[in-house]
């Protein structure tokens, strides 16, 4: 056994020396600090070798700026960490990725398989989480607290919810995905009588998070780990998760290979790491997602983060095909067209 | 006999010009290089299918309702924020040309300060200045009593015309300041010699000498307010989409480059054309003057009338300080665990514990930034002073309308245009620092145009051809005539590539590899992982930093200036 250890470490040397593992990923999975806990083991598991995040935007301006070097040639990206399952068939159709070799990544027998959102083995999944609404049980009485997404409509609500824009925020996109799944055909009507209780819709997740805070409006659109997380960070309960209809739209983000690295084994090595138990478990309390491992424990406060009774999802093939369609409508509703 | 001394002499004059066009097209065949090819190819992304020339993703583009109902709305609401900021910014230049004050030039760099901050820190501010419980309503309500907020400016139009005056109306007072003090005090003495009312003089001597600055400072307000993206969302919402959002949605959302292209190309002949517009109307009113002594200033407050300043005065303070108080505030006051923080955002910043959040250091983050803007001001001011001299010997003003495309492209193309030149040889071989150092010397050089170009025009020629009499070569003259003379506009016009390098997130998003993490990318980072907190104490950092760094380059710039008996 320990033979057997010596030879993998001198094996993993050898593969390694000097090389560097490039990963483009968005801010936020660096901001946590789960990217430098990463680099840190990975690092420990090839001597020599080191691992480069390159993160400086959000998750689609990273997919288009990695889009772009592809067709000039000239990527240095060899991993792609981040990749929102709507993105799916549009990273699919640029034929972004290279497909993965399961027997590689044996980290993947633990996944269920309902979470593997890519039929097609590109693209694998590391963490999943809901968008739903929060609201402030401060300034919100509890008899105002919505139950029903049609509750949102109530005329005592005006002025009162914040969302974000589905044009350039992935929360944002869930939600107009959200109403297009639970409405059909009536969600453009949904919409249009929501528009009075929006106080406005923020451009991020962040602007509008911070507005919330600062007490501008009560409700707003965010994560259903939300309540965890100020219970975790601060010891507050002040901020309280809901479920319409006890539905919230779930989010799958996944990892692929971008096609043409020569790092190949590495890769492998790097996505069969960021599936395993030790980084799973570090997940829920740094980019406050459930992990997909079903072997990773949930820490201590997790209690209070909400997985729906309904998760609500479009297939990512049907998004892709319509996404110009809905969004298009959806911006009419501003200019009365 | 007569004659072959003419020929010789015409022979002459034409080498001489031969001469100064070389030295021009030195900038110029640099920008054409590293911009102007990569962004024609990206263009041409939205004029091609299948290797034929077609107008089809253009026709698709701007046949759609929406997208003019874009084009109209980012036209209104530019023109008003530049008439805003025009409003705003003209007293303000006044002002400082014309009093003298304790603590002047920390004020006047302050004055920039707008300029750095990244948009999401902006729409923070405002919100907590502005918003329905932010610091203006609260106190409002309680002195009167009230139990709604009695102002509601956010979320409209108005939030945006304002926000947008709160980041150019410095644009208008820097440019009127730097004009207003090449203006031989002798014109604007001698009306009053010959007893003309005050006001009357100004109307009819000061006023229109300023007018090519005024449009210059014009060109450039529009094309940046035309150009917002992230302002009209955040303080409007999304009803207030600009032709930018429209970009944006094609290239990252649908990932349609042809249709983003052919969009981005309606908008630049926009801004471009109405930037010609500009460039036309102040070169009408352009004079020339010799200036042979500096301009006086009156201590403040030294006369009665000096108070009707005062309401103005707070006004501004209350549009300027406000939302910039508000976040500096808010570094100081948001709770950290639970406790009121004092300087605990900062150490925290600073800690190492921190330092994961933002992937590097926060003093490495601080040098790096402030590395890359000295050397890209250096850069941006030798190509906007070259592209200057361009137009010196070309008089082209389609050429002068098309040299300010790197400020009038969306930034969505900027970033594909940066990514094509310099993702190959020969810049492809930059370490990412240096490769940002190149990308905003070619991004803000117009700066450098607008603010030199009028000025320079405004000199009278008969400096140069002294010194030329006297013996110096083109090249002499140049250096020890006429580039003192535009020492001011030099100084101001490197102050804003100073702010504009400091705060800039475009080019330094698409050209990092990593390590490279400056300091609007680093609040960026800490907001997207709630650290509300300290995303304000490193805006405030910024901000100290950029003030700081422009009130040392001017006062070197201006000691060095006295120390030639410039000032």
């Amino acid at each position: 056994m320990r033979k057997f250890l010596v030879f993998l470490w001198v094996a993993a040397a050898v593969l390694g020396v000097g090389k560097e593992l490039v990963v483009y990923t968005y801010d936020s999975f660096v901001s946590w600090g789960l990217a430098l806990a990463i680099k840190e083991k990975f690092e420990a598991m090839f001597p020599g070798v080191t691992l480069t995040w390159v993160a400086v935007g959000d998750s689609s301006e990273m997919l288009s700026r990695l889009i772009a070097e592809l067709k000039l040639g000239t990527t240095r990206a060899d991993v792609f960490l981040g990749l929102a399952d709507v993105e799916l068939p549009r990273a699919l159709a640029y034929n972004v990725f290279q497909p993965y070799d399961p027997e590689k990544i044996p980290n993947l027998a633990d996944v269920p398989p309902e979470l593997i959102f890519d039929g097609t083995g590109h693209v694998l999944p590391y963490d999943h989480g809901y968008v739903t609404f929060v609201y402030d049980a401060e300034l919100l009485s509890e008899d105002l607290v919505p139950k029903t997404l049609d509750d949102l409509l109530r005329p005592e609500l005006g002025g009162k919810i914040i969302v974000m824009d589905p044009r350039t925020s992935s929360p944002g996109l869930s939600f107009l995905l959200w109403t297009i799944a639970h409405y059909g055909d009536g969600w453009l009507e949904y919409w249009r009588k929501l528009m009075p209780n929006l106080l406005t819709i923020t451009k991020g997740w962040s602007e509008a998070y911070d507005m919330f805070l600062a007490g501008e409006a009560p409700i707003v659109l965010s994560y259903s780990t939300d309540t965890a997380y100020s219970y975790i960070e601060h010891g507050s309960l002040r901020y309280r998760v809901i479920t319409p209809d006890g539905e919230a739209y779930r989010q799958v983000e996944g990892m692929g290979i971008v096609r043409g690295t020569k790092e190949i084994e590495l890769a492998h090595a790097f996505l069969n790491l960021v599936l395993s138990v030790e980084v799973q478990e570090l997940i829920p309390t740094t980019q406050w997602m459930f992990p997909v491992n079903a072997r990773a424990k949930l820490p201590a406060g997790y209690e209070y983060a909400v997985i729906p009774e309904r998760p609500v999802a479009l297939d990512p093939e049907l998004v892709g095909e319509k996404l110009e369609e809905w969004l298009s409508l959806w911006q009419r509703l501003f200019i009365g067209g | 006999m007569a004659e072959p001394v003419a020929k010789a002499f015409y022979r002459r004059l034409n080498l001489r010009r031969g001469a100064s066009l070389a030295w021009a097209s030195l900038p110029l065949s640099f920008l054409a290089c590293a911009f102007f090819l990569p962004l024609a190819n990206i263009f041409l992304l939205g004029v091609r299918a299948d290797g034929q020339w077609t107008t089809a993703h253009l026709r698709a583009v701007l046949s759609d309702p929406y997208v003019r109902h874009l084009f109209s709305f980012t036209a209104l609401q530019a023109f008003l924020s530049t008439l805003l900021s025009f409003v705003l910014g003209f007293p303000l230049g006044w002002f400082l040309t014309c009093y003298r004050f304790p603590g002047k030039g920390l004020i006047r760099a302050f004055t920039l300060a707008p300029f750095v901050l990244p948009p999401i820190t902006v729409a923070l501010g405002f919100f907590l200045f502005f918003g329905h419980t932010g610091y203006l309503n609260n106190a409002l309500r309680s002195a009167f009593g009230l139990r709604e907020p009695p102002l509601r400016l956010l979320y409209s139009l108005w939030a945006i015309v304002l926000a947008h005056a709160f980041y150019n109306a410095p644009v208008f007072a820097r440019f009127i300041h730097a004009a207003w003090n090449a203006i031989d005090p002798a014109l604007e003495e001698a009306p009053s010699v010959l007893g003309v009312p005050r006001l009357r003089a100004f109307f009819t001597v000061t006023l229109p000498l300023l007018l090519p600055a005024i449009f210059s400072a014009a060109a450039l307000v529009f094309v940046l307010c035309f150009l917002s993206f992230a302002i009209p969302l955040s303080l409007g919402g999304a009803r207030y989409a600009t032709v930018e959002v429209g970009i944006y949605l094609y290239a990252q959302v649908y990932l349609d480059f042809s249709r983003a292209a052919a969009l981005g190309m309606a908008q630049v002949f926009v801004t471009l054309g109405l930037a010609y517009f500009y460039v036309r109307a102040g070169g009408l009113w352009g004079g020339r003057q010799e200036r042979l002594r500096p301009r006086s200033t009156q201590p403040f407050l030294s006369r009665p009338a000096h108070v009707l300043w005062i309401p103005w005065l707070l006004l501004s303070a209350l549009l300027f300080i406000g939302p910039i108080g508000s976040v500096i505030a808010d570094s100081f006051s948001r709770p950290l665990a639970g406790k009121p923080p004092g300087l605990g955002w900062y150490r925290a910043i600073f800690s190492r514990e921190q330092s994961p959040f933002i992937g590097t250091s926060p003093l490495g983050s601080i040098l790096v930034s402030l590395e890359v803007a000295g050397l890209s001001t250096l850069l941006a001011l030798f190509l906007g002073l070259g592209g200057s001299g361009a137009l010196r010997v070309l008089r082209s003003r389609v050429l002068e309308a098309l040299l300010m495309a790197p400020i009038a492209v969306s930034s969505v193309v900027l970033g594909l245009a940066l990514l094509l030149a310099f993702r190959r040889p020969p810049f492809a071989y930059l370490s990412d620092k240096f490769a940002l150092v190149l990308a905003h010397g070619l991004m803000f050089y117009p700066f450098v145009v607008r603010i030199v170009r009028p000025i320079w025009e405004g000199l009278t020629p008969s400096w140069v051809e002294a010194a030329r009499t006297l013996g110096a070569g083109r090249l002499r003259a140049f250096l020890t005539v006429e580039v003192p003379l535009l020492s001011q506009a030099l100084l101001v016009a490197g102050a804003f590539c100073l702010a504009l390098s400091l705060g800039e997130m475009t080019a330094a998003a698409m050209l990092s590899q990593g390590e490279l993490v400056t300091l609007p990318l680093s609040i960026y980072r800490f907001l997207s992982a709630r650290r509300f907190g300290a995303a304000s104490a490193m805006a405030t950092l910024l901000i100290v930093i950029t003030v700081a760094a422009v009130a040392v380059w001017e006062w070197l710039g201006e000691r060095t200036l006295r120390a030639y008996g410039q000032t």
